[in-house]
């Protein structure tokens, strides 16, 4: 038998929104238990020792889009974490090429013109319009989704937010904004510039992460969630969380504990208590029992629903509702111990963007047949990649004159084909090896050393990550960042204020309002709901009090 | 030198053209209509081959005849002639198990129900459902949001679309629900999460994607699944060919005093003090006229007043103007009728498709985003000689296919070869499910988008002259700031496929057009 004791609240999963929500809710007076299937805590935002003297950020890898408002509220900093913004970055093609990307806009307009004067001009048109559209989107980040069906005077205020938000933008911004919400990124870039390389470059954050090529309707979309972030207020800028993106996840960690917080980690939910559709609480596999009258679930929707709680506690819809949500893996990872750092022939030596994010894409065409690989159950077999070498910012991560390097790669499925059968148990030390190898070859183009001075490489695809980090399939944001599942319609249309069907059960993880990323606002906001809810939401700290 | 004055001339006599001329006739306007092509119809004529047998030239079959259009023209009456058999779906399968889809219902070949009859049965209730509710768009301009969200003129649109909405929330919550849901998203993922795979998940997919430079994971084929879906999805075979929908229209302009001309393009539009005055023939003739409508596409129409007419912002806009087509047209003149296997002689009659299954769908589509032929196209046939004795000539039969997923911009150019080739993997494709029919050809017309775009002026050869995505549909097409069929100078206006509500033989784009030249006082 195991424990019993009882809480305020339980949340299942110590990933970073987990640990958001947690924070928010010890901050507000209640007592809290994060239990955590892992030893460690952080879901996708760790930083492991994997190979001795390195440390991987071995999920993600970046950090631009954490909510400042939550770094405030919760005081990050004070616990520990540092962000650096990193300089540029740069796309290099097989000919011996490269264009870089830079901060400075001076030196940027003279590297587009380097390429194409054409290019230069369009790139001013088209900034203005990002940026414009980021603007538009930030506000909504820290709200509720409004559910278009309903009444309530909350749901007719924040649809009338978004109509004055709308309105703000001006008639021709309007007509422009309905457009780019529902073009591809391919199209988009198309449209501005003629340069393939240029275009290759920024095509790569409409794509990473999602189930979707750089023509695919909907991907313009997806680039604002690469740029609508800031490091210290500079919109657009990424940087490295020092000590790896686990640093993210031990702040709010410690953060919690100060607050009064409970952390028990090494066993995961086994499933979730009900009793009269009200939960009352989590079974953990080892057999302990915790009790709470509010239980999150950091979990993916589907993962929470059709894995952890009994069918017979749901509505029939509301199943087939969380079966047809889309959550697929599309992305792999590479983290490599180097010996030494590699040479990139084609770049002047030590220049500021080798220390940015690095590419080898070299057109929009190219990125396209990546995804039709994926369409079939393949890995691209001229991936895109998007690779960091972080320990030329943040010394932590590697010993002394050795480096660490991250390689994000797309696409690789989940159910990996082979032989006409489709399925996660399809990698193997085989296959896994044969990805590595592709990505490495391709590696090759920007830095022809780069064999010769790995000492150490963790290869992670999506089937590797779902049984890690319990993402479903591995997919990065909880869910596909398609129309039909964002604002109200995420995860499930008539529960996307993070409720659910059972009553004091919510869910705080990315599969709602507003998605993916190392973000923390659907944790900050699931947090607010949920004290709201139980009528304490004057106890709320910061920024939605 | 001015030789007849007129309220309006019409550039080009396809179906929305003679739809403009005629509605504008009808209230009293003096309508000329000027067309290139010796005879009137644009995409819907018939053209007789070398044979001597007569074919529908591009479009094959009618889908979406709007009835308000039907009725206001008078077509099918005896002003205007036009007689309609409706035609049963039949999805093949290379395991001789095709889905027939009649009047909205799967059933089998026996006439059994599908398998699947009843999934695909609520599917079909919810696209027609959402179909019809955004089919109340399809009869008006569409909101302009001219001076923003609360301006006078917008807020009289929008209440326009307060009916819209208040229908949207009289379908109950778990519909409007489901209806926000899908609006955007993609024809692949909602048909499989209730049907297998096959050929009527094929059916439905391909139908999405038809004429479309898209494959049916593309998100927004949701959208233009539902417009094909707007007077229920049934498809109709006219008798005499497509020319004879042509020919009613055109009857229908006629009878309404429109005079239309033919054999002679107009080389520009005159502008007059940024004013539409008339139009130069390709003579050099001038035609004077208070206002002038083009059914060309939107680049072209553009073209013919002079980009000097429009800013900037427009000129780009119509630059970037998506409008790559992506269906070419096969006629096969064949020796007697060919057999498909498992189908008896009246369903080979129906509308065949060649989309095994909504994968295949997305696969032959692959190609075409980098300019190269599909192996294994996606195929809409129909053997009008079936059905339509006129259509025969001494036991030769017509089989009239639409190839998706043929790219207007071909890598390697549209040569006597490509053509070739295409009619190859044409032949290749229909051997499949009617062994033998290769033997029986005797003629074959290829039609690339290119040979259409030369044919027909069509953007692109594209079906629609503008892509149907959600980024060129309503307030933004044919782009932003151009929504209301004002199209630049004052007078002049666009009243082709590339204006709202968009492609297929409706006949609203030009009768809508008309109703706003009339609504805005020019005349």
């Amino acid at each position: 038998m195991g424990q019993h004791d009882r809480y305020d609240a339980i949340v299942a999963g110590a990933g970073h929104n987990g640990l958001t929500a947690a924070c928010y809710l010890a901050k507000a007076g209640l007592k809290v238990l994060v239990v955590e299937k892992n030893d460690w805590i952080g879901g996708a935002a760790v930083s492991r020792s994997l190979h001795e003297g390195w440390t991987y950020s071995n999920c993600s890898y970046v950090c631009s889009l954490l909510r400042r408002e939550i770094v405030r509220d919760l005081e990050l900093p004070k616990y520990g974490l540092q962000v650096i913004p990193y300089e540029g970055g740069a796309s290099f093609s097989s000919d011996g090429g490269y264009f870089a990307y830079m901060s400075d806009h001076d030196a940027l307009r003279r590297e587009i013109a380097r390429h194409s004067a054409h290019d230069a001009d369009a790139y001013d048109r088209f900034s203005q319009t990002v940026i414009r559209q980021c603007r538009f989107i930030r506000p909504f980040l820290l709200r509720n989704a409004p559910d278009p069906t309903s009444l309530k005077p909350r749901d007719i205020g924040e649809l009338l937010f978004l109509i004055k938000q709308a309105h703000g933008l001006g008639k021709k911004e309007l007509g422009e904004t309905l457009r780019f919400w529902s073009m591809s990124i391919g199209d988009f870039l198309d449209e501005h510039f003629e340069n393939d390389l240029i275009k290759a470059h920024i095509a790569g954050a409409g794509i990473i992460g999602t189930g979707l090529g750089v023509y695919s309707p909907g991907t313009a979309y997806v680039l604002l969630h690469h740029y609508m972030g800031d490091v210290d207020g500079a919109i657009g800028a990424w940087g490295f969380a020092r000590g790896g993106m686990g640093a993210i996840s031990n702040a709010l960690g410690a953060c919690f504990e100060e607050a009064g917080g409970t952390i028990v980690t090494g066993s995961g939910v086994d499933r979730f208590l009900v009793e009269g559709g009200k939960v009352t609480g989590v079974a953990l596999d080892n057999g302990d029992e915790y009790r709470a009258p509010i239980v999150a679930s950091n979990m993916d929707v589907k993962r929470t629903f059709l894995q952890h709680t009994g069918q017979q506690h749901l509505p029939d819809d509301f199943v087939k509702a969380v079966k047809r949500f889309k959550i697929r893996g599309s992305s792999g990872k590479l983290n490599i111990a180097l010996d030494a750092l590699p040479e990139f022939p084609a770049a002047p030596k030590g220049a500021p963007f080798l220390r940015g994010d690095l590419h080898c894409a070299e057109s929009l065409n190219e990125l396209e047949r990546a995804y039709d690989d994926w369409k079939e159950g393949r890995w691209s077999q001229n991936p895109y990649f998007d690779m960091l070498i972080p320990s030329q910012i943040d010394p932590t991560m590697a010993p002394p004159g050795k480096h660490m390097m991250t390689v994000f790669v797309q696409y690789a499925p989940y159910d990996l084909e082979v032989g006409g059968v489709r399925a996660g148990t399809n990698w193997n030390g085989q296959t896994r090896g044969a990805f590595a190898d592709c990505v490495f070859d391709k590696l090759e183009q920007a830095c022809p050393d780069i064999r010769s001075k790995t000492v150490h490489a963790e290869v992670r695809t999506p089937w590797d990550i779902e049984q890690e980090v319990s993402l479903t399939e591995g997919n990065i944001f909880q869910g596909e960042l398609t129309f039909d599942q964002l604002l109200f319609n995420r995860p499930v249309p008539g529960y996307a204020q993070y409720d659910t069907p059972i009553d004091g059960m919510y869910i705080v993880g990315s599969s709602a309002h507003p998605g993916g990323g190392v973000m923390a606002a659907p944790g900050a906001n699931a947090a607010r709901e949920i004290l709201r809810n139980i009528g304490r939401g004057g106890n709320m700290t910061g920024y939605a009090a | 030198m001015t030789t007849a004055t007129y309220d309006a001339i019409v550039i080009g006599a396809g179906h929305n053209g003679l739809a403009a001329a005629a509605t504008l006739a009808r209230k009293g306007k003096s309508v000329c209509v000027i067309e290139k092509n010796n005879t009137a119809g644009g995409m819907a004529r018939n053209t007789t081959l070398a044979g001597g047998i007569e074919v529908p030239e591009i479009a094959h079959l009618l889908y979406n005849l709007h009835p308000k259009v039907k009725k206001e023209l008078g077509l099918g009456t005896s002003r205007a002639p036009l007689e309609v058999q409706e035609l049963p779906a039949v999805s093949l399968s290379a395991d001789g198990n095709h889905a027939v889809i009649r009047n909205g219902r799967a059933e089998l070949p026996d006439g059994r129900p599908h398998p699947e009859a009843e999934p695909f049965a609520e599917l079909m209730r919810r696209l027609t459902l959402f179909a019809d509710l955004l089919g109340q768009l399809s009869t008006k301009s569409p909101p302009s949001l001219e001076g923003g969200l609360t301006s006078l003129e917008t807020l009289t649109e929008l209440a326009g679309l307060a009916k819209l909405g208040l229908d949207l929330k009289r379908m109950g919550k778990k519909d409007m629900r489901e209806f926000l849901r899908v609006l955007l998203s993609n024809a692949y993922d909602l048909l499989l999460d209730d049907l297998e795979d096959g050929p009527l998940a094929g059916a439905l997919a391909a139908d999405a994607v038809h004429g479309a430079y898209a494959g049916p994971r593309s998100p927004g084929t949701v959208f233009s699944l539902m417009y094909r879906l707007g007077q229920g999805g049934g498809a109709q075979l006219p008798m005499g060919g497509m020319g004879a929908v042509s020919a009613a229209f055109e009857k229908a302009a006629r009878a309404a005093g429109a005079e239309i001309r033919t054999g002679l393009g107009v080389a520009r539009v005159l502008v007059e003090g940024d004013r539409a005055a008339g139009v130069v023939l390709e003579d050099g003739s001038e035609l004077s006229a208070r206002t002038v409508l083009s059914n060309t596409g939107p680049m072209p129409a553009m073209m013919l007043a002079g980009a000097e007419h429009y800013d900037t912002e427009m000129v780009r806009r119509m630059r970037n103007q998506r409008c790559k087509g992506a269906a070419a047209k096969v006629n096969l003149v064949l020796s007697g009728a060919p057999e498909f296997t498992g189908l008896s002689p009246k369903l080979a009659a129906g509308r065949l498709l060649i989309a095994p299954s909504a994968t295949y769908v997305e696969r032959a589509f692959n190609p075409a985003k980098y300019g190269e032929l599909p192996e294994n196209p996606v195929i809409e046939a129909v053997l009008p000689s079936l059905s339509d004795p006129a259509m025969t000539a001494g036991g030769q039969h017509v089989l009239s296919a639409v190839v998706s997923s043929v790219p207007y911009g071909l890598e390697s150019g549209w040569d006597e070869a490509a053509r070739s080739k295409l009619a190859s993997v044409t032949l290749a494709a229909l051997e499949k499910y009617a062994p033998g029919i290769g033997a029986l050809v005797t003629e074959a017309q290829v039609l690339s988008p290119a040979c259409i775009e030369a044919r027909t002026g069509a953007p692109g050869g594209h079906w629609h002259h503008a892509e149907m995505g959600i980024d060129q549909i309503l307030t933004v097409r044919p782009a932003n700031g151009m929504a209301q069929y004002r199209f630049g100078p004052e007078g002049y206006y666009l009243c082709g496929a590339g204006a709202h509500p968009g492609g297929d033989v409706t006949g609203l784009a030009g009768r809508n057009s008309a109703l706003q030249l009339l609504k805005d006082g020019v005349l």
